[in-house]
């Protein structure tokens, strides 16, 4: 009602209309603006502020400025902190690099194949996006009982095949399998529903236009659906890269951060658990603020590189 | 598109309900342990009304203060397994016997590691701590240090605890910076199963308990069928090699907890030993937990691990007769690692004195009726209690108390369970195979851990501030 009101006063005056405040847009985002400051930026600009603290927050009386001493260390090779957190940031983007792709790649396929008039096709649909609605400590167990090593359902099957039987869950490269797959298991079926919904935009008669010319069903995909699909794509790339660097349960459940290096530091231990045991296991919360905006800066970077991308490419 | 919507929606929807009715099902399973004590609290002043105890539910109890009434004491502790029942049990006890209710809360402590310390960290900062607290013996100074428990001498002589009736190492454990924090209630030790089949065929009557008969069980029981013994990369291997350093007559940091020296020869030799054990009696790369599926399954002759494996590994938890017993000296130094629950008040804002004297009280009853814990698959920490008649006729328990006489713990600082994870990193290299030089991977994590300790000294400083 505001809203009608509001533009039928402003309607008449076409021209200034843009110079004119008006309440209304800020009524809309404010119940969003209130919980953004509330539960993100004021915990960001805290969490910046306590970075630059001894900070532990049971003991404010020990509560000791330091400066950039916490940024420092991490960057002061030697020093604990150095070892560990760039262990796991290097195992951290490793992992980006292994989920990222298939991620995207497997996703695309599925919705294409349940796009197609396929029998039982909703079926297939609630099977692949059904692990999605699980949490990630469900998700964890089950795959850790399927990678174990003594009568895993997959070493089973191996033993039976006269195959030979990693150790999933403890040696590397094999622990990456297995956590890039529970990964994929269980987020795929989300890429695909918004893949799938993008796929249903593309209008049919592209495609009817395409076979009048002769196009083979693998031309029409390079050339009608993959195009269309792009910002969409993208789009996908972007969270995916996001959700990746958030790492953090699967791990932590199923490998436990291992197998060790000598050096210091899990094979697998992935940045957010060295956060997580930086701040709440060992009580330096400042330090682990610290850590988490180095983080968050290299995330920054990595999403402003991809905007620019989607950008360009829509252009 | 929009009927695809509809679709994902009630997809959700149905596995969102299957997944909270799943959930709800697991609450009310775990219910039953903390809603056991509550729900007897009830009962029990159902009980109490009609044998006439309480007139009008103003009843003084002996040993209270007599202006105090009606009082409810909140426990917290990390029972969250099947050993939450046995405590639960002793609390509803409690509260029939002096008419002081228990309302008791299980707070799982491995998953996530450490969450229970989390939870009254958070209590803590909100003022909702309990009246009551288990809490780890390595914990114990870090707690205090971040004013989670707060110290009891006084009330300690009240409650006429004496600490020569504990082991020395165990109440030790409980004082930080020379004031009092916790009683110690238990101790449980590193133990070992056995495959009973296994050590028969191997022509052994009984569990090894020297290093001799070790190896002669091992190397006989390693054969086409089953492993002689196992070790992983995961826990509890920092906690055996802890155990075999002080063995071979080292120890993790020196006296006052100011350094880390398990890179000494001792730690060496231990290290080297647990590699040899692994390479010769087991196989590589095994994940956490996978030596205990491995026993289950029949795989494998002996294992390592805490005691509170007892009931899966034993007794109706596998299809073969299996014990469990202390485990082997296999250096010169007797030695075993274990933890140590420890009773502890929670440092409250403004502690309420009738449920401080009640607390002093129940802590008092569980030490005195530790017994009843013992069944839980725990070593009670009182001697007295572990001289019993009632406890000698525990078994396994009973086999295997005389072990904790030569547990050890960890010095009580700050923190000091951070100066254990370059150690955990150490020995999981080492073990995955990822580091071969035993001497150059134990430096380098002394290195990291004598950092850690310097940076608890700055960050806790000298003593607890209250």
């Amino acid at each position: 009602m505001a809203t009608s009101a509001t533009r039928s006063e402003v309607a008449p005056r076409s021209t200034p209309r843009r110079r004119q405040f008006s309440v209304t847009p800020y009524l809309f985002i404010l119940p969003h603006l209130v919980l953004f400051t509330l539960y993100l930026g004021y915990p960001f600009f805290y969490g910046l502020y306590i970075s630059l603290f001894q900070f532990d927050y049971l003991r404010p009386e020990r509560t000791l400025f330091v400066g950039v001493q916490n940024y420092l260390s991490l960057f002061t090779p030697g020093s604990v902190e150095y070892q560990t957190f760039w262990n796991a940031l290097g195992n951290t983007l490793e992992f980006v690099l292994y989920s990222v792709p298939l991620l995207v790649v497997l996703p695309l396929g599925l919705a294409v194949l349940l796009n197609t008039k396929l029998p039982g096709r909703n079926i297939f649909r609630a099977i692949y996006f059904a692990p999605w609605v699980l949490s990630v400590s469900v998700v964890g167990l089950l795959w850790w009982w399927i990678f174990q090593s003594q009568g895993g359902l997959i070493n089973y099957y191996l033993d039976a095949l006269n195959l030979p039987e990693p150790r999933w869950l403890s040696s590397l490269p094999w622990a990456w399998v297995a956590i890039v797959v529970a990964t994929i298991w269980w987020t795929v079926g989300f890429n695909m529903i918004i893949l799938l919904a993008a796929l249903q935009d593309i209008p049919g008669h592209l495609y009817e236009a395409g076979a009048i010319d002769g196009a083979t069903g693998w031309q029409m995909f390079w050339r009608i659906t993959l195009p269309l699909l792009r910002p969409i794509l993208l789009f996908i790339v972007v969270i995916s890269i996001i959700a990746s660097f958030n790492l953090f349960g699967q791990p932590y459940i199923m490998t436990g951060g291992n197998p060790q290096t000598p050096s210091g530091g899990g094979g697998t231990e992935a940045v957010m658990m060295r956060i997580y045991d930086e701040g709440f296991r060992r009580s330096r919360q400042g330090s682990a603020a610290a850590m988490s905006f180095v983080v968050a800066t290299l995330m920054i970077i990595v999403s402003y590189a991809n905007f620019r991308l989607l950008r360009q490419r829509e252009e | 598109m929009r009927s695809l919507l509809r679709q994902c929606t009630l997809l959700m929807l149905v596995v969102f309900l299957g997944v909270t009715a799943a959930a709800c099902g697991t609450q009310q399973g775990a219910a039953t342990d903390g809603q056991g004590t509550s729900g007897t609290a009830t009962g029990g002043t159902d009980g109490q009304g009609t044998s006439g105890t309480a007139t009008g539910g103003t009843s003084a109890v002996a040993g209270l203060p007599a202006e105090c009434s009606n009082v409810q004491l909140e426990y917290w502790n990390p029972f969250s397994g099947p050993d939450g029942p046995f405590m639960g049990e002793l609390a509803e006890r409690f509260g029939a016997e002096t008419g002081v209710q228990v309302a008791m809360t299980s707070i799982n402590n491995n998953n996530p590691p450490g969450g229970y310390y989390t939870r009254l960290a958070t209590s803590q900062a909100s003022n909702l701590l309990p009246d009551v607290a288990i809490i780890h013996a390595d914990q114990v100074a870090t707690q205090a240090f971040r004013n989670v428990i707060r110290p009891m001498d006084d009330l300690v002589s009240e409650m006429g605890i004496d600490g020569g009736d504990f082991p020395e190492a165990v109440w030790n454990a409980g004082e930080v910076a020379g004031s009092r924090y916790a009683i110690p209630l238990d101790i449980h030790p590193m133990t070992m199963f056995y495959n009973q089949e296994a050590l028969q065929q191997a022509g052994l009557s009984g569990p090894p308990t020297n290093a001799e008969e070790f190896e002669q069980a091992a190397q006989t029981a390693t054969n086409d069928e089953t492993f002689g013994f196992m070790l992983t990369t995961g826990f509890p291997i920092q906690q055996i090699f802890q155990q075999m350093l002080h063995q071979f007559g080292g120890s993790e940091f020196n006296e006052d907890g100011t350094e880390a020296t398990w890179n000494s020869e001792a730690g060496v030799q231990a290290l080297q030993w647990m590699k040899n054990a692994q390479e010769q009696y087991g196989e590589p790369n095994l994940e956490v937990d996978a030596e205990l599926n491995a026993f289950r399954s029949g795989g494998v002759g002996m294992i390592w691990n805490g005691i509170w494996q007892t009931a899966d590994m034993t007794g109706e938890g596998v299809e073969f007769q299996s014990g469990a017993t202390a485990v082997p000296q296999i250096g010169p130094q007797p030695a075993v690692w274990a933890g140590s629950h420890q009773l502890a008040l929670p440092a409250q804002s403004n502690p309420d004195p009738c449920k401080e004297a009640a607390a002093a009280l129940f802590i008092r009853y569980l030490i005195d009726n530790s017994v009843e814990w013992a069944r839980a698959g725990q070593i009670p920490a009182s001697n007295n209690v572990r001289a019993s008649e009632e406890f000698l006729a525990i078994e396994p328990q009973a086999a295997i108390a005389p072990s904790v006489e030569s547990a050890f713990f960890p010095p009580s600082v700050p923190g000091i369970t951070d100066a254990f994870l370059p150690m955990a990193e150490a020995v999981g290299a080492v073990m995955s195979g990822n580091a071969p030089d035993i001497q150059a991977a134990l430096d380098d994590s002394v290195a990291r851990a004598n950092q850690i300790l310097e940076q608890n000294r700055q960050n806790f400083g000298e003593a607890p501030s209250q």
